[in-house]
């Protein structure tokens, strides 16, 4: 067939899918409605073939280039991703976090010993020896520290600000704390092991220098309530980018560039759920840890129960039988 | 690193053409989304700014969406573009050339801290120079890239006129090349068109404009116009 009489043949069918294309561009919400919308697909199909058969038959570019367009834009159309789906955010946190959680327990612990050790280390050294605490800290970081957790304080663990401050402050601090130390696991796992180590002896530090000076009341009372989500985010931030490390360096039975693809999603979607953890931490910091004017009873029975709530939703939740997943 | 264009079969057998972004566009976008973030900034502080302490714990939340959810958002919402890459006509896309979607957009804006690591994007730039198809880390971890939205014109048509049938049989290749230099003539200065016709003079008998018009009026034959 001549090539003047196939577009004869064919024109009208690509102009029309050509229009209702441009048009989703402009309106997609009403153009999807038309009831041309259901004839796309086959439609699109035909075009397909169209351009397979102007390709075998040797056509000029003029039908070629055109017909490539109109392919590209429709399969763009066609193969696009469905809408997200906000009820599936609301099971992501209650039952697929935790399972993807347990699912990389390896990475997790391995997060979690590069943290809690050098901070248990340091937290032990610095009551044996009060005065290592200058050689990690300057001297006006131990001043503002200890002007903090001020047992005279009426807002304890901040020198000043209100409660929204504080939050916004936490968030933008904690979570871009968290999100790096995923990304720069993607260096072999060298920057996650960094990060979570020396944040283990920051805090360490911290904590055991203000026990040891006798401000631990006020700093215990304060760190109890946001600490579970506050440090398992921050493990769970590590683990997932020591996950992405370690994918780096031994893929196992895939090769490299698939077994990345597919740890980057894993990563993801545990730095989505520590971000969320970390939205929790912050929040309890701003409003409920700041407060000095609670029983110690109260205080530290709600971070008890706290504790036992993040450590048990990781542990059970999602499992068949409790959520029926 | 000079072709390009990635081929993407379809499940329909039809390979499509993604024409790879390089570096440069790229971080045009990039200036232009910074700018951008900048501007809507400093435009939110001003009733912030009334709020007292308060307004500057918004303000940090505003800062905190503009570095890391302005990407996800952007791209998820606008079909692969952020505002700077609307304007420089550039698109992220997955792997198989469909707009981005929220995971991978997750993950190579989550990597961005990676690629921009060493001073402005030093790992990023190293990468894109590296990979065939100019991806950053984040793009490569993620399985997307980055390409050109904008279509190329397409080629000019065959100038009108009447069809002269060929004298002797060619093969389809040889049909091929004698239609595109019909659809290209367009574009040649008459010189070159006349030296490239005179190539073809056992064919055409002709030579110099006589020779274009013969092998034009020969390709209308071709495409089978009347």
């Amino acid at each position: 067939m001549k090539q003047q009489r196939f577009v004869k043949l064919h024109e009208r069918e690509w102009d029309s899918l050509q229009s209702w294309l441009s048009a989703l561009d402009r309106q997609a919400k009403r153009t999807l409605r038309q009831e041309q919308a259901l004839d796309f697909p086959s439609s699109y199909r035909r075009v397909c073939h169209h351009l397979a058969l102007a390709r075998g038959r040797g056509y000029s570019h003029e039908i070629t280039d055109r017909l490539q367009r109109l392919v590209q834009q429709g399969h763009r159309v066609l193969y696009r991703a469905p809408a997200p789906r906000w009820h599936r955010v609301a099971g992501f946190l209650v039952a697929g976090f935790p399972r993807l959680v347990r699912a990389q327990w390896r990475c997790m612990a391995a997060a979690a010993v590069l943290f809690y050790v050098p901070a248990l280390v340091t937290l032990v050294l610095m009551q044996l020896r009060p005065e290592l605490a200058h050689a990690v800290f300057s001297s006006a970081q131990l001043a503002d520290f200890e002007k903090m957790y001020d047992p005279a304080n009426a807002h304890i663990g901040r020198s000043s600000g209100t409660d929204m401050q504080m939050f916004g402050f936490y968030v933008m601090n904690n979570v871009s704390i968290a999100f790096r130390t995923f990304a720069s696991g993607l260096f072999f796992g060298v920057g996650a092991i960094y990060v979570l180590g020396a944040n283990g002896v920051l805090i360490g530090g911290v904590a055991g220098h203000l026990t040891a000076i006798g401000c631990g009341g006020p700093f215990w009372r304060f760190v109890v309530g946001h600490s579970p989500f506050e440090l398992t985010a921050l493990v769970i931030a590590g683990g997932a980018g020591l996950q992405l490390g370690l994918t780096l360096l031994a893929p196992g039975r895939q090769r490299r560039g698939p077994a990345l693809v597919a740890a980057g999603w894993v990563g993801a979607q545990l730095a989505l759920g520590a971000f969320a953890m970390l939205l929790v931490a912050a929040f309890i910091e701003a409003y409920w840890s700041s407060i000095a004017a609670l029983p110690d009873a109260l205080k530290f029975g709600s971070g008890a129960l706290l504790w036992l709530l993040v450590l048990g939703w990781l542990w059970r939740g999602g499992r068949a039988g409790t959520h029926g997943a | 690193m000079l072709d390009t264009v990635r081929e993407i079969e379809t499940p329909e057998g039809i390979s499509l053409h993604l024409r790879a972004a390089g570096a440069l566009p790229r971080a045009q976008a990039w200036m232009v989304d910074l700018l951008l973030r900048m501007g809507m900034f400093m435009v939110a502080m001003i009733p912030l700014s009334l709020l007292g302490v308060g307004g500057n714990g918004l303000a940090m939340l505003l800062m905190f969406a503009l570095m890391w959810a302005y990407w996800v958002v952007c791209e998820v919402w606008l079909g692969g573009q952020t505002l700077g890459k609307r304007a420089l006509g550039l698109r992220v896309v997955n792997a198989d050339g469909t707009p981005v979607t929220w995971l991978p957009s997750v993950v190579r804006n989550l990597l961005r801290a990676v690629d921009a690591l060493p001073g402005v994007y030093g790992v990023g730039l190293a990468s894109t120079l590296i990979d065939p198809y100019g991806r950053r880390l984040g793009d490569i971890v993620a399985g997307t890239m980055v390409i050109h939205a904008s279509e190329l014109p397409t080629g000019q048509q065959v100038p009108a006129a009447a069809a002269v049938p060929l004298p002797l049989v060619l093969a389809a290749d040889e049909q091929a090349a004698l239609v595109e230099f019909a659809e290209r003539s367009g574009q040649l200065t008459l010189q070159r068109q006349e030296e490239l016709a005179n190539l073809l003079t056992p064919l055409t008998a002709r030579s110099d404009t006589a020779a274009v018009r013969q092998l034009i009026a020969h390709a209308n034959w071709l495409l089978g116009r009347p």
